[in-house]
């Protein structure tokens, strides 16, 4: 479903000139599945995940999602998945139905189609509240809610969600998460980034931790355990990005 | 592009505008309010203004007597006002008479006057000298006595009688307000007595009074039959206004839709979605448009209603030509457009909307003053001008607005050419904006100068960055501005050659060989320095053969469409008698030698290898032409040489290679310098020569437009066969193409 291969970002800034957000990744994530990317800030797990929504282009490498190229399909790509992260906000002058119509629309999904689909996820997520709301009156929760309908109005295949749960409370959080599980035991390939190792244990399939752009681990999580003759994937984590810091420290 | 797309991002923008206070207060509710408030507090304060009373100090008017009066019950005489009720609005404070005593001894009245005056004890002062009434009578009785003995005249009748009568001097001062009205209301009051005086006088010499004024000068208005009675005043007010609120209108909804929206944290669902980003682009451009074009025809409205009722009873007042009307109504459509599309560009740049409203001003800055330039005096609608942005489109409303239609006519394809091309490119650089993830993405740094300069030390490629080459091509039009004030005109072509040589190696060659140094580890790469492909060479000078005449027939386009100024042409004519004392081999030296080097490594070397890392070859060539063109200090030369170096950047990029563009510019400046020594006696001694050009006046010649014509013919497929040649691209522009090869194959 996901293919990424030898996926490199190049950026440049000020305090860290030019720098490599992602040095030559690879993974593949399959429809039913829950692939996490774990890392701390700055590992390059948005990067990752802008690429693969067709939002930035790759330096060099591919990704495909569904066999469509990002860098020379993103529109098809587009079509396939639905993007939802914490960086990503509702419209504050529009209602919460207004909100998924405009994207269910921009899908190109028909009137019945629409209709049909809308009922069944304000019904399913619970939005009733969220209808006549305009952006800007609603709560987190809320605002959680309306853009995961946003994000799977088009019944997408793959689901990309970026730090979702980040500034969420417990309640939300954990709904969420239920979400997340649901979808995936519907058949959607779901591409799960965080930084949390409880919600990564609680949800993912398959991981890869990732840190300074290059994934130190990958697999699943018994997997990760046995290699690493570590129980605990918090502990694990922080192993593998402490060896790393030791065999790479910073230039700057 | 699908255009359902397009629609539905038009529609939500909209409705998320008309949801929003701020937009809805500016666009409908601040033009209702506005220019009525504006209106009102304007009337009331020129009527404050005109009716308060100003005090008048009046000085040596009690001799005036046996004279038509001036002053009755003090007060001026009514019969001196137009309106007789404004008497009492010029209240009189009479100087005491002058102390009797030793005459040196007295002060100097005039004197105490002005500092009454400037210390605004009064707001003017009337005097009148110690002898006014003494020699005014004299000269009244002259003329009597002229009249009763004949023909003398009256220096004849008596030599002692001077007919210099001392002025009476009005004391105001401009830097108060209602110095200046009571100065006004003086003026007409000492008009209308001096006028009595002389009928006085005409009468005393047996004269008619109405010698003074034999006939009445009639007027006609011939506006009138036409229906544009009174359309000057809107034809200057109403295209500016119309720009201004057009941008205006833009600015704020832009501002909103890109900037809010990336502050908001909705951009990136946006770009998520299916839409294209052309598809974005065109829905929030037509939503600016529509804002743009609704604050404009409501600000426009306004201010005619409110200036219909506040000056609607002045008689010059007149209703702007319901023609005249319509013809805004259409010129608003591409103006919006341009202004939308400007903003939209910048918005997307800024990060938050308080940054987006820091734009406005530097917008304004270059906006204003090609829309106020057509309100300079002699700038009027011809060619060159309608081909300026934005000023062609006043000149040519201005005409319309006036009634001149087959002037506006005759220049309207070039304004709409001009305004379109411009608009495009404003669309395109949105479009751009919207692709570009460095502008999409920005995150706030703070600027320190000196991380940022070792940065690009310590992280430098093999050519330079865009930045740095926007920052060495500005370098060398500040150094040079500067530099043109410094150094003075040369008296011989000693001081000629010094000036071109340190020019071109101080300010052009030597900031982009010591970046180079610095910002590169690759100087080979950045300056271009390899060898061609031989081919090229024979090609290279083919070609500034062949586009000699072109660049010959564009030069005297240009100068007929922009002539040179006096001033310009004087120092033109200057350089050139020096040139002419000089031979050819040293002027070939200075003026293309010396300069292609310097240019070509700082134009076509670092800077355009900086803008190769935009992606697009075309785009680079076109910015390094721009910096190359600014470079030149006359306009006209600017123009030129914009054009020139396209076709050089050209080669640079096609060849891989700094040396056929050098040649090219070797070249083409070396055949300028020898058309301008072409006279009528060498196309004498060369016949065959004159089946080519004509010799002009002042040296030179012009190529004969069938001449013109086959060399631009076999220029361009000239120009096309440096297309076929394999060259080398930046890892920038390798990866467009594959992004556009994946996007044509789809």
């Amino acid at each position: 479903m996901i293919k990424v291969r030898e996926l490199t970002k190049h950026y440049a800034d000020l305090r860290r000139g030019r720098f490599v957000a992602l040095d030559g990744i690879n993974f593949d994530a399959k429809a039913g599945q829950v692939y996490g990317l774990l890392g701390p800030n700055g590992a390059g797990k948005t990067t990752a995940l802008r690429i693969l929504s067709t939002v930035l282009r790759p330096s060099s490498g591919t990704a495909t999602i569904n066999g469509f190229d990002v860098l020379t399909q993103p529109s098809q790509v587009r079509h396939q998945i639905g993007f939802m992260s914490a960086n990503t906000a509702v419209y504050d002058r529009m209602t919460g139905w207004e909100m998924v119509e405009y994207f269910g629309r921009l899908h190109g999904l028909s009137e019945q189609q629409l209709a049909d689909r809308m009922e069944h996820l304000f019904e399913r997520l619970q939005m009733d509240d969220t209808r006549d709301l305009l952006g800007a009156k609603m709560s987190t929760g809320m605002k959680q809610k309306v853009s995961i309908a946003r994000a799977i109005v088009h019944d997408p295949p793959v689901l990309i969600f970026d730090e979702a749960t980040v500034g969420l409370d417990v309640l939300v959080a954990r709904a969420l998460l239920s979400t997340v599980a649901e979808l995936r035991d519907h058949g959607k390939c779901i591409i799960f980034s965080t930084h949390i190792m409880h919600e990564a244990e609680k949800l993912c399939d398959r991981v890869a931790i990732l840190h300074h752009g290059q994934i130190l681990a990958e697999g699943t999580l018994e997997e990760l355990r046995d290699v690493h003759h570590e129980r605990d994937l918090e502990e694990l984590f922080f192993q593998l990005i402490s060896r790393h810091d030791k065999a790479h420290p910073p230039t700057v | 592009m699908n255009l359902s797309n397009v629609k539905l991002i038009l529609s939500r923008e909209i409705r998320d505008q008309l949801r929003d206070r701020r937009t809805l207060f500016m666009i409908f509710v601040l033009p209702l309010l506005l220019y009525p408030l504006l209106g009102m507090s304007f009337f009331q304060v020129s009527q404050f203004m005109q009716a308060q009373p100003t005090s008048v100090l009046i000085v040596g008017a009690k001799d005036l007597v046996d004279l038509p009066p001036l002053v009755q019950n003090r007060e001026f005489a009514r019969g001196l006002f137009a309106d007789s009720s404004k008497a009492r609005l010029l209240k009189l404070h009479f100087a005491p008479d002058e102390p009797a005593g030793n005459l040196n001894e007295m002060p100097d009245r005039c004197a105490e006057a002005r500092r009454a005056v400037q210390s605004g004890q009064y707001d003017a002062a009337l005097y009148f000298p110690d002898d006014f009434a003494n020699r005014l009578e004299d000269f009244r009785q002259a003329i009597e006595a002229r009249a009763e003995q004949g023909e003398q005249s009256p220096q004849q009748t008596d030599p002692k009688v001077s007919l210099l009568v001392p002025s009476p001097e009005i004391i105001y001062t401009t830097a108060n307000e209602k110095s200046q009205v009571a100065y006004s209301r003086l003026s007409g009051v000492l008009r209308r007595w001096t006028a009595e005086v002389g009928k006085t006088n005409l009468a005393a010499g047996g004269v008619p009074t109405s010698a003074a004024e034999p006939f009445d000068v009639q007027t006609a208005d011939v506006a009138g039959e036409t229906g544009y009675r009174g359309a000057a005043m809107w034809s200057k007010i109403l295209p500016v206004l119309l720009l201004i609120w057009a941008l205006t209108g833009a600015f704020y909804p832009a501002v909103d839709l890109c900037a809010g929206e990336k502050e908001r944290g909705t951009l990136e669902t946006l770009l998520s979605s299916p839409a294209e980003r052309s598809e974005i682009v065109l829905g929030k451009l037509l939503t600016i448009m529509l804002f743009s074009m609704i604050t404009a025809v409501l600000n426009l409205a306004s201010i005619g209603v409110t200036g219909w009722l506040v000056l609607g009873d002045l008689a010059e007042f007149r209703a702007p030509p319901a023609m005249a009307v319509l013809w805004l109504a259409i010129a608003l459509v591409p103006i919006s457009a341009m202004f939308s599309a400007l903003c939209l560009a910048l918005a997307a740049f800024a990060r938050s909307t308080k940054e987006g409203q820091y734009y406005l001003m530097p917008l304004l800055l270059v906006i204003m003053p090609l829309a106020i330039l057509p309100m300079a005096p002699g700038v009027e609608l011809n060619l060159g001008n309608s081909l300026i942005p934005v000023t062609g489109v006043v000149l040519l409303l201005r005409s319309v607005l006036e009634g001149g239609y087959l002037q506006a006519l005759q220049f309207l394809p070039g304004v709409v050419a001009v305004t379109l091309a411009a608009c495009l490119l404003s669309i395109r650089w949105a479009v751009d904006q919207f692709n570009s993830e460095s502008v999409l993405f920005r995150e706030s740094e703070r600027l320190e100068m000196g991380l940022w300069l070792r940065r690009l030390v310590r992280d430098r490629q093999a050519t330079p960055t865009v930045a740095a080459a926007v920052f060495c091509g500005v370098m060398i039009l500040v150094v040079r501005f500067f530099m043109s004030f410094a150094l003075e005109s040369p008296e011989g072509f000693g001081d000629f050659a010094k000036l071109a040589v340190v020019t071109q190696l101080a300010v052009i060659a030597t900031p982009a060989l010591l970046m180079t140094i610095i910002f590169t580890n690759s100087p080979r790469r950045t300056l271009l320095l390899r060898c061609p492909a031989w081919r090229t060479i024979p090609a290279a000078v083919l070609l500034a053969v062949l586009l000699h005449p072109v660049a010959n027939a564009l030069q005297v386009v240009i100068t007929q469409l922009y002539p040179v100024s006096e001033e310009v042409r004087a120092a033109l004519e200057s350089a050139e008698k020096i040139l002419r004392t000089a031979p050819y081999w040293k002027i070939v030296l200075m003026i293309a030698v010396v300069p292609a080097i310097c240019e070509e490594l700082a134009f076509r070397g670092f800077i355009l290898s900086g803008f190769r890392h935009l992606g697009h070859k075309w785009r680079a060539i076109v910015y390094s032409a721009l910096f190359f063109g600014l470079a030149h200090a006359i306009l006209q030369q600017s123009l030129i040489a914009c054009l020139v170096g396209l076709v050089i950047g050209y080669l640079a990029v096609q060849s891989g290679s700094l040396l056929p563009g050098a040649i090219f510019h070797v070249l083409n400046n070396s055949l300028a310098v020898a058309n301008s020594r072409i006279t009528p006696e060498v196309l004498d001694r060369w016949p065959s020569l004159g089946t080519l050009a004509s010799a002009v006046d002042g040296g030179g010649c012009i190529y004969h437009w069938p001449v013109v014509g086959i060399c631009a013919f076999a220029g361009l497929v000239l120009l096309g066969w440096f297309a076929g040649l394999p060259y080398p691209k930046s890892a920038e522009e390798q990866l467009q193409e594959a992004i556009d090869r994946g996007l044509y194959e789809d």
